[in-house]
């Protein structure tokens, strides 16, 4: 057994004798499922509200999940997957959406290295992530970072350049 | 002034992104693919305060769950044998609801006797379910809980036969037997005391009708389940959650409107849907009313009954913004 599934096994173990443990399932896999979804939503709202239901879902669930060797985030994937299908019946009516693939190898590795970058953009200098978080999160225009940061335009988009210089060093090979 | 370019056209690249218009150009161009790439996967950043929030929102909500969730250790005998979380209390003017119950449902009463507000006490088994019913102006919890119908979805084996039944035993009709595209043969009666019954059987479904809809929620639950009818049902499913801890298991939205919900309290359920509210009296065993009532005020609820040992157990109550009143309760042990 390796020591991810051991861990996997302890977490849910710990969740299902007492569910205030089901915080440690969440925080090992919040940033993984909420990636998975938001390729698959149609804007950040969305993504967010279908990540809640996931651990809602997940933790609605935790009592019945039996313990079959899986990592717990394929079982997560899976509640992700299939909560991504009602939103999308919800969507359109008429329309029968096959629930999406849980992740193969190659989309795992893709969920890896983006959360991977994200650790990075909470290393980064101070001024430089605010700007990465005012540009990508809160979807704010140079102009209204600028005027947020008290500083230039021309300011501004040399700390953006920055930051993704940064990130892309901190990847490396992976950017 | 080559660096000054590069960030101009860093951001344009970046603002395409952000627009979710097309940006492919950027991986044409040598000093920029590689940052166009970060850009592309920042996207899909996380909001911090999002992620903190859910998170608050589980803790809380364990943290409900161990309240009102009685499945393990000390909390195991906080439920009386054969209930759930949930039992609905009915009450009415006069006796007969119990003998409509027996007639339509058989329904088997397991308990009887005179209430501390003068009237009668009783409690009847459907199935797997237990109703209470108060009897008389001045039953249940000293008047506490108002004389008012109140609505259920109830799941039998032959709909077409106990709708039958029911209108022989003094209902009236509020929608004959059909199929419905959710999965289930339903009919709808009023009692002869204005209680709505939604009985249901659940049916198998073509191809199509898989594709239009989900399938029936009996599989989900009970025999009998209260159904709430709330103005603003999507809020008010909201106030439930924060309220009373419950969970959100199953929802469908149309025209922006939640059309139906169902929610799990502790091992029990009720539904909701958006509709002239029918308020009423909910007796919720949990391992610690105190908190639960707290909660439940602070949540938005008013207080009717402050939370006190009684003879059969500690007990506490809150009327909700839509008039429905849930009880809190631990029974005595032993």
């Amino acid at each position: 057994m390796s020591q991810t599934t051991e861990d996997d096994r302890l977490l849910i173990e710990a969740a299902q004798a007492d569910p205030a443990r089901f915080v440690d399932v969440y925080e090992r896999y919040v940033d993984r499922v909420y990636v998975f979804v938001s390729r698959r939503a149609e804007n950040r709202a969305v993504a967010e509200d279908i990540t809640s239901q996931v651990f809602e879902r997940a933790l609605a669930g935790i009592g019945q999940f039996e313990w079959r060797g899986l990592p717990v985030a394929a079982w997560l994937f899976r509640i992700a997957s299939n909560t991504l299908a009602d939103h999308w019946r919800e969507r359109s009516r008429e329309a029968h959406e096959a629930p999406p693939d849980v992740p193969d190898a190659g989309e795992l590795e893709n969920i890896e290295r983006r959360i991977t970058l994200y650790q990075h953009v909470e290393r980064l200098p101070d001024l430089q992530r605010q700007v990465i978080r005012m540009r990508f999160v809160e979807e704010k225009s140079i102009r209204e970072v600028a005027a947020a940061l008290e500083r230039s335009e021309g300011a501004v988009k040399q700390l953006q350049l920055r930051a993704l210089e940064n990130l892309r060093k901190s990847m490396g090979g992976h950017g | 002034m080559a660096e000054r370019d590069l960030a101009d056209r860093l951001d344009e690249t970046i603002d395409a992104i952000v627009a979710r218009s097309d940006a492919t150009a950027a991986l044409r161009d040598r000093d920029l693919a590689a940052l166009a790439r970060i850009a592309a996967d920042l996207r899909h950043y996380p909001r911090p305060d999002f992620k903190s929030r859910l998170r608050a929102q589980l803790e809380w909500r364990t943290n409900m769950t161990a309240a009102s969730t009685m499945t393990t250790g000390a909390s195991a005998t906080a439920i009386r044998e054969g209930f759930t979380t949930v039992t609905p209390y009915i009450r009415v003017a006069a006796a007969g609801l119990v003998d409509f119950l027996v007639q339509v449902f058989d329904a088997q009463e397991t308990f009887s006797g005179r209430g501390g507000g003068g009237g009668m006490h009783r409690e009847v088994r459907v199935a797997d379910s237990m109703i209470m019913v108060g009897e008389g102006e001045a039953a249940g919890g000293g008047g506490v809980m108002p004389v008012s119908p109140v609505a259920f979805h109830v799941f039998v084996k032959d709909v077409d036969a106990t709708f039958t039944r029911a209108l022989a035993a003094g209902a009236t009709s509020l929608g004959e037997p059909a199929d419905r595209p959710y999965g289930e043969r339903s009919g709808f009666v009023a009692d002869p005391f204005g209680n709505h019954w939604y009985i249901a059987t659940p049916r198998p479904r073509g191809e199509a009708e898989v594709a239009r809809g989900p399938e029936s929620v009996a599989s989900a639950l009970r025999t009998v389940t209260p159904f709430l009818h709330a103005t603003g049902a999507a809020e008010y499913d909201e106030f439930l959650q924060r309220a009373l801890g419950a969970v959100e298991e199953m929802r469908r939205d149309e025209g922006g409107q939640l059309r139906y919900a169902r929610l799990r309290i502790g091992d029990g359920a009720v539904e909701l849907g958006e509709g002239e509210p029918m308020p009423g009296s909910f007796l919720l065993y949990v391992a610690d009313p105190d908190a639960m009532y707290q909660q439940a005020l602070a949540a938005g609820a008013t207080s009717i009954m402050p939370v006190t040992d009684q003879p059969y157990g500690r007990i506490g109550g809150v009327a909700d913004p839509l008039g429905n009143r849930w009880f809190f309760s631990r029974p005595v042990q032993g």
